[in-house]
């Protein structure tokens, strides 16, 4: 009770004590703030690759001759939740005078492509509206979605679409082109032999490409939030894919098939992948595919495809957070020296404590507690500051825009239109326990000081 | 005033403060300056460019009368436009930025020649593959055929081997339409690798294919009646400033706008812009710079936090110090003088610390790609994945105007947390401070 007292009494008369809680308060807020940014980054790309590629990915780098077989046996599979078939190919879409974009054309069959993502809500005619939806109808034959940013660019200064301009082009024709494989066996230069030509038929080396065009009218405009997605995507149904390919008379497509697997809640995708790989061999094997192809075909996770970059920023944020841990730990110097100085200014509270028998360790733990207050009071203001900032993050950087002209946060150079922070908990209870020790460190030197006092020497009458 | 130990302390702190942050800014502006300059020497001093596909007419006219000018160097003719892409051994495909060029013109203004692998010291035989010299060439950028490894080199076969790729375009006519439309629509044509191209600037080298001029003109349909092109590259003669020699060749351009004013197809001049690399590569550019704004804002409040320090310790002493104080008033001097001792006590604090905090970031800057080399062969670990950055070394020459920054903002930082203390000093009344019962 004395040592609360005491505590108290030296925090109300020294106003120098607050700023050592305001330091360490932003050295804490400024701490969590870093890693909650970059956790809420990593945790994007994370949940974007979930999305894009399925918790499994299954690419044979051909065309998938019967889709339907194969989604209905990943199904019967006890992990798989759900599987679709994706054509992905490239091309060029004329939009008007003037106006070609490249794009990656992903030929989708919307029921089965809603199970893993969202695209009827990122439609910016259902967006605000959930009347008078016709999702499939509006999806089918010659007609198909276009991401925003293949349309228009969002504003230099701002990075807002104008989703006005965007929505003109609903109704308009637009035409694709791409490269398609066709049957027909033509010689090639050997690879190994630059002198020789040879010609293998039946496989991708003896067939010929063709370039092939498509008229079709834009249904819908897509705004994903995700700039590589805005920019390039151009939403077709499956079947007019597999026509522009020729897949009918060819048996390597030009447009390349993906599987994108979904798995139930709490399912493993590393130990998932193996059951996928026998599904996917034995039908390959019926279909009679070439050996080399069905050896070739990557079968990964999403996690797998995008760990080097996932790796690199966690790196990243790694040294960020140990270089701003270093200067944060100037703190404890702070901390040492308001002590120090309450230790000094205070002897003689500590002589007169020591001559009414109070022990050593007991005076000591007056100002250990005194930091340990500093440090508790000191995390708790920066992890109010740190969860304040990280959740008006976007707003800080809007009015940091308006207010200063200085747009921070670009989606063309950080993928996100919004920035994805969100708390790193784990992160921020570490901070809190790594302040708390630094303030009692800093404590620490002003308490021995104190412990050594003599009150002999203090209380003496000259 | 250095006898009390606690000085040294916030000497410590100061100079591990201005050592963390010249380190961090060193590299931080050394990859900023390292990609402004790449992008430089990639893209020339000056571009003239049209915002549209269709490109603009006259060029050739423009480059003879520009070329004139005394303070132009070189000039490059270029054609930009999208294509498709397809590896005919693999049927894989992808779209891709066409970049027509003059190889020797375009060495002249760019790093073109430096940047391919076998013709480095012939450029003009940029577009002739090694097996044939008369099939058409394609130079592709580096990340579009080849991997980086992890210390960010990429093999190459003695020869170049033989790759054949088909690329289709959209030929447009001068008004932006389609110039097939009844006739199939798009131009192709088969092209032969002939070398790769490694500009260092990870967009360029994974989105850029280069093809010859004429070839490039004819596939997207600007070879048709008056001739077009989508931009020229310009490069100044040394020494011209490069916003005034943009000045300059704005100056030039709209007098032969003005010129052409009732030439057919006038009105696609319009659309053309004059730029300074800067200005052309604003959207990646701005990126980096504003990185380092918020790294230096960033810093600045944890600076706040060493500004918290030195007022502590100043607090201290002069509470420490009220006696010494008083009997310096009491001999005469003045509160200036007061004040004057302990600011400059805190300039030579922040000098002190200063120097220390440079010395030590030099010493670990002169060695940090060894470290980082001992630490990549050691425990794999690199500050960057050269697998994954177009990262050459960690850049740690320090820049002259950094490290004055960082010193004056040292020595400010140590000034304005003394400047309270110090008034506390000023304040203090010898008679208050030097009674018998306090002393």
């Amino acid at each position: 009770m004395l040592k609360l007292f005491l505590c108290l009494r030296y925090l109300r008369k020294l106003k120098l004590v607050f700023l050592s809680v305001a330091a360490l308060g932003l050295s804490v807020g400024l701490l969590v703030i870093v890693a909650s940014l970059f956790s809420g980054y990593i945790e994007a790309i994370r949940l974007t690759g979930h999305e894009v590629y399925g918790d499994v990915y299954l690419k044979p780098w051909i065309e998938i001759p019967e889709c339907g077989a194969l989604i209905d046996a990943l199904e019967s599979l006890e992990e798989v939740k759900a599987a679709t078939v994706v054509t992905e190919s490239y091309g060029l879409l004329y939009l008007g005078r003037g106006n070609v974009k490249g794009v990656k054309v992903l030929g989708i069959d919307p029921d089965s492509y809603s199970k893993f993502y969202d695209l009827e809500n990122r439609l910016l005619k259902y967006r605000h509206s959930s009347e008078g939806r016709n999702f499939g109808s509006d999806f089918a034959g010659k007609k198909g979605y276009i991401s925003i940013g293949v349309l228009t660019r969002p504003d230099e200064k701002t990075d807002v679409y104008d989703f006005d301009i965007a929505r003109q082009w609903l109704g308009k024709e637009v035409v694709f082109t791409t490269g398609a494989v066709v049957k027909k066996p033509t010689a090639v230069r050997s690879p190994e032999d630059n002198n020789n030509v040879e010609v293998v038929p039946g496989t991708p080396y003896g067939e010929r490409l063709r370039t092939r065009t498509l008229k079709f009218k834009v249904s819908g405009i897509v705004h994903h939030g995700i700039y590589f997605i805005d920019n390039s995507v151009v939403y077709l149904p499956i079947e007019t894919v597999r026509q522009l390919h020729s897949v009918q008379q060819s048996k390597y497509g030009g447009g390349q098939g993906a599987v994108k697997i979904r798995l139930f809640e709490g399912t493993e995708p590393r130990d998932a992948i193996e059951s996928v790989r026998r599904v996917w061999q034995k039908s390959a094997n019926q279909w009679g595919l070439d050996k080399h192809l069905i050896a070739n075909t990557l079968l990964l996770t999403a996690d797998d495809i995008q760990h080097a970059f996932l790796a690199e920023v966690h790196k990243q944020k790694v040294i960020l957070m140990l270089i701003f841990t270093i200067i944060c730990s100037a703190v404890v110097l702070l901390i040492f020296c308001i002590i120090y100085m309450i230790v000094i200014s205070k002897q003689k509270d500590i002589a007169i404590i020591k001559s009414c028998g109070v022990a050593n360790s007991s005076v000591a733990s007056i100002f250990v507690g005194f930091g340990g207050f500093v440090g508790i009071a000191g995390s708790a203001l920066g992890v109010l500051l740190g969860a304040v900032v990280t959740r008006n993050i976007n707003l800080i950087e809007y009015w940091i825009r308006v207010a200063l002209g200085l747009k921070l946060w670009k989606s063309s150079a950080y993928v996100f239109d919004k920035i994805p922070a969100r708390i790193d908990t784990a992160m921020t209870l570490w901070v809190v326990v790594f302040a708390i020790i630094a303030a009692c460190i800093g404590a620490l030197i002003p308490a021995i000081l104190a412990v050594r006092t003599r009150p002999i020497d203090i209380l003496r009458y000259e | 005033m250095l006898r009390r130990r606690i000085t040294y302390l916030v000497l410590v702190s100061v100079a591990v403060c201005v050592f963390v942050v010249l380190v961090v800014m060193t590299i931080m502006t050394g990859l900023a300056r390292d990609f402004e300059s790449k992008n430089q020497r990639w893209f020339g001093n000056c571009i003239l460019s049209s915002d549209s596909l269709v490109g603009f007419p006259y060029y050739e006219e423009f480059i003879k009368k520009l070329g004139s000018e005394d303070f132009i160097e070189a000039l490059s003719p270029v054609i930009a436009v999208q294509g498709i892409l397809t590896y005919q051994d693999t049927g894989y495909q992808s779209s891709v930025q066409v970049m027509g060029i003059y190889p020797g013109k375009h060495s002249r203004v760019t790093s073109f020649a430096e940047s391919l692998y076998y013709h480095r010291d012939g450029p003009l035989r940029a577009f002739e593959p090694s097996d044939d010299a008369n099939l058409p060439g394609i130079v592709l950028g580096i990340d579009k055929i080849r991997d980086r490894d992890e210390y960010g080199l990429y093999y190459h076969e003695p020869e170049p081997l033989v790759y054949s790729f088909s690329l289709s375009c959209f030929p447009l006519t001068a008004r932006g339409s389609l110039a097939r439309a009844a006739v199939g629509i798009v131009n192709s044509k088969t092209f032969y690798y002939s070398d790769d191209s490694h500009s260092a600037l990870a967009n360029v080298d994974g989105d850029y294919v280069y093809l010859p001029f004429d070839e490039v003109q004819i596939l997207c349909g600007m070879a048709g009646g008056e001739k077009r092109a989508s931009a020229i590259h310009i490069k100044f003669v040394e020494g011209v400033d490069i916003e005034k020699g943009r000045d300059r060749v704005r100056a030039v351009w709209d007098k032969f706008v003005e010129h052409k004013r009732s030439a057919g197809y006038a009105e696609l001049l319009d659309g053309v812009r004059v730029e300074t690399y800067k200005q052309f590569r604003r959207e990646v550019m701005v990126a980096v710079e504003m990185e380092r704004t918020m790294m230096v804002f960033v810093f600045s409040l944890l600076g706040l936090i060493t500004v918290f320090i030195i007022f502590v310790v100043f607090y201290m002493i002069v509470s420490h110090k009220s006696k010494d104080i008083g009997i310096l008033k009491s001999v005469g001097a003045g509160d200036i003088d007061v004040v004057s001792v302990f600011l400059l006590f805190a300039v030579l604090i922040g000098l002190l610390g200063s120097a220390i905090g440079t010395a030590a970031g030099a010493a670990f800057l002169a060695e940090v790609n060894g470290l980082e080399g001992f630490l990549f062969e050691r425990y794999g670990f690199q500050l960057w994945s050269r697998a994954i950055y177009a990262i050459d070394d960690i850049p740690n020459k320090m820049d002259l105007n950094v490290v004055t920054a960082i010193i004056a903002s040292a020595v400010a930082a140590c000034l304005i947390a003394a400047v309270v203390p110090s008034y506390m000093a000023a304040r203090l009344r010898p008679v208050d401070t030097l009674r018998v019962n306090r002393l």
